[in-house]
């Protein structure tokens, strides 16, 4: 550039000396004339790019320190980064008690079934406020609630002792409160609803209480209570199942009646059979009694009477006595 | 999964297993150890009842206090969904684990706060949301 720059110059001082020259010998040469001013055109170019190549060098070192900022910067964010890589790998990591960590996968419709079964204990019935007023947009804060009650001191405690307001003069602004903003609600809608001051007595869960946990007589009335019960009646309760030992108690006493019955049954059979054999034995004696009472007569009445008449009277009555024990006989049978 | 007797002597890190059909669980008292343990840990959602415990002393007990631990099955699944009580239960169950709580506890003051914060949160809850 700078060579250029020198070469103009000359070239103009050379010019200009030759302008001069002839101007002193009073023969001026247009030429000359003209070669100055294209020398000196093209030093005013020659000047215009220095002025470019001025500007690129400014610019040049703008870019380098340009260049040197970012390089510092990267090295700085990388050297940050190898910072923090390193406090990243020295962190210990979480270990989760169960090493193998299972996903349980649930579907929509498990998540709804367990929101509808735990939704009873977790969000109070419509018209149960647990004492808290409804009425203002802001939630309370925990010392509103503070009164009355052991837990008064240490709400207050708690509060910084500013916390002194009951909770008989806290909701009675707030049903005031109610009144006053649906009164005009009330007056647009028709008769239709009750007026707000009813409200309360119409509502079976006015007051009522709602908890988030399982009260104390539930956890009494619970298979907990049931366990210390038996402990307490010295009962093992281990592999002893109330309903089985009833069961077994019902089968035991089924079992009793059965025999019983069982026994009485054969008791009955055995009475029968011994009153028959009785019988039997009676009749058998009365047969034979007959029988010999019969022979007796006949050898009576054979030596009575003759012997031809004697032959056919027996034999005539003696159908008559059997027939009749044979009716008695049937008699027996059918019973 | 065997199921451990309910005593404190023996290995009772093994949660008992969840109920399905065809399980054949010992019976204590006729309820299972399972039901046993989920009726217990709700229970605790009660700061009522908490407060017996340590006024029993329950919760000085080492072993006690190893039960409490052992119970923390009943945070994760898939016995979760099994508790019908989550919010108070499982923070009670959370707290127990600290000592400072299982002293702190024993004051009729904590407890009745507790149950009055308890009732307060369910109601202020469902209105936020």
């Amino acid at each position: 550039m700078d060579k250029k720059l020198d070469a103009s110059f000359e070239r103009v001082e050379k010019a200009l000396a030759v302008l001069i020259d002839s101007m002193t010998k009073f023969t001026p040469s247009e030429k000359a004339a003209n070669d100055v001013v294209k020398a000196e055109r093209d030093l005013f170019l020659g000047l215009e790019e220095l002025e470019v190549h001025q500007r690129n060098v400014v610019r040049i070192k703008q870019l380098k320190q340009e260049t040197e900022a970012l390089d510092a910067q990267t090295k700085q964010t990388i050297s940050a980064l190898w910072e923090m890589r390193k406090e990243l790998v020295a962190v210990a990591p979480t270990k989760f008690a169960p090493a193998k960590e299972e996903k349980y996968p649930f579907t929509t419709q498990q998540l709804l079934e367990y929101a509808r079964r735990i939704s009873r204990n977790t969000l109070p019935p419509p018209g149960v406020t647990n004492g808290v007023d409804l009425s203002t947009a802001t939630p309370t804060t925990p010392d509103d609630q503070a009164g009355g009650g052991p837990d008064a001191s240490f709400a207050a405690s708690v509060g910084g002792g500013s916390g002194q307001g009951t909770a008989a003069s806290t909701p009675a602004p707030g049903v005031q409160d109610s009144f006053v903003s649906q009164a005009p609600f009330q007056s647009q809608t028709g008769a239709t609803e009750l007026p707000v001051h009813l409200k309360p007595a119409v509502n079976p869960l006015e007051n009522a209480p709602f908890f988030t946990f399982p009260t104390i007589d539930r956890i009494r009335s619970g298979a907990l209570a049931q366990y210390q019960d038996l402990v307490n009646r010295g009962i093992d309760p281990k592999n002893y199942d109330p309903e089985e030992e009833e069961r077994r108690l019902k089968q035991e006493e089924q079992d009793r009646k059965d025999a019983e019955e069982r026994a009485r049954q054969e008791r009955e059979e055995q009475d029968r059979r011994m009153r028959e054999e009785r019988e039997r034995m009676a009749r058998e004696r009365e047969l034979a009694r007959q029988q010999q009472q019969q022979e007796g007569g006949m050898d009576r009445r054979g030596s009575v009477l003759a012997p031809g008449q004697g032959g056919g009277q027996p034999s005539r009555s003696a159908p008559k006595q059997f027939t009749f024990l044979d009716e008695d006989d049937d008699d027996e049978d059918e019973d | 999964m065997a199921s451990e007797p309910m005593s404190v002597g023996s290995s009772a890190q093994d949660p008992p297993p969840v109920p399905d059909a065809t399980s054949q669980e010992p019976k204590h008292g006729g309820h299972t150890r399972f039901e046993l343990e989920l009726e217990f840990v709700q229970a605790l959602g009660n700061p009522e009842y908490v407060n017996y415990l340590a006024s029993r002393k329950f919760l000085h007990n080492p072993a006690f206090v190893a039960y409490l631990d052992y119970l923390q099955y009943w945070t994760r699944p898939p016995f979760l969904q099994y508790i019908t009580y989550p919010t108070s239960c499982l923070k009670m169950l959370e707290l127990l684990q600290v000592e400072r709580f299982r002293k702190d506890i024993l004051s009729p003051n904590l407890t009745q706060a507790l149950i009055m914060d308890g009732m307060k949160a369910a109601v202020e809850w469902h209105r936020e949301g």
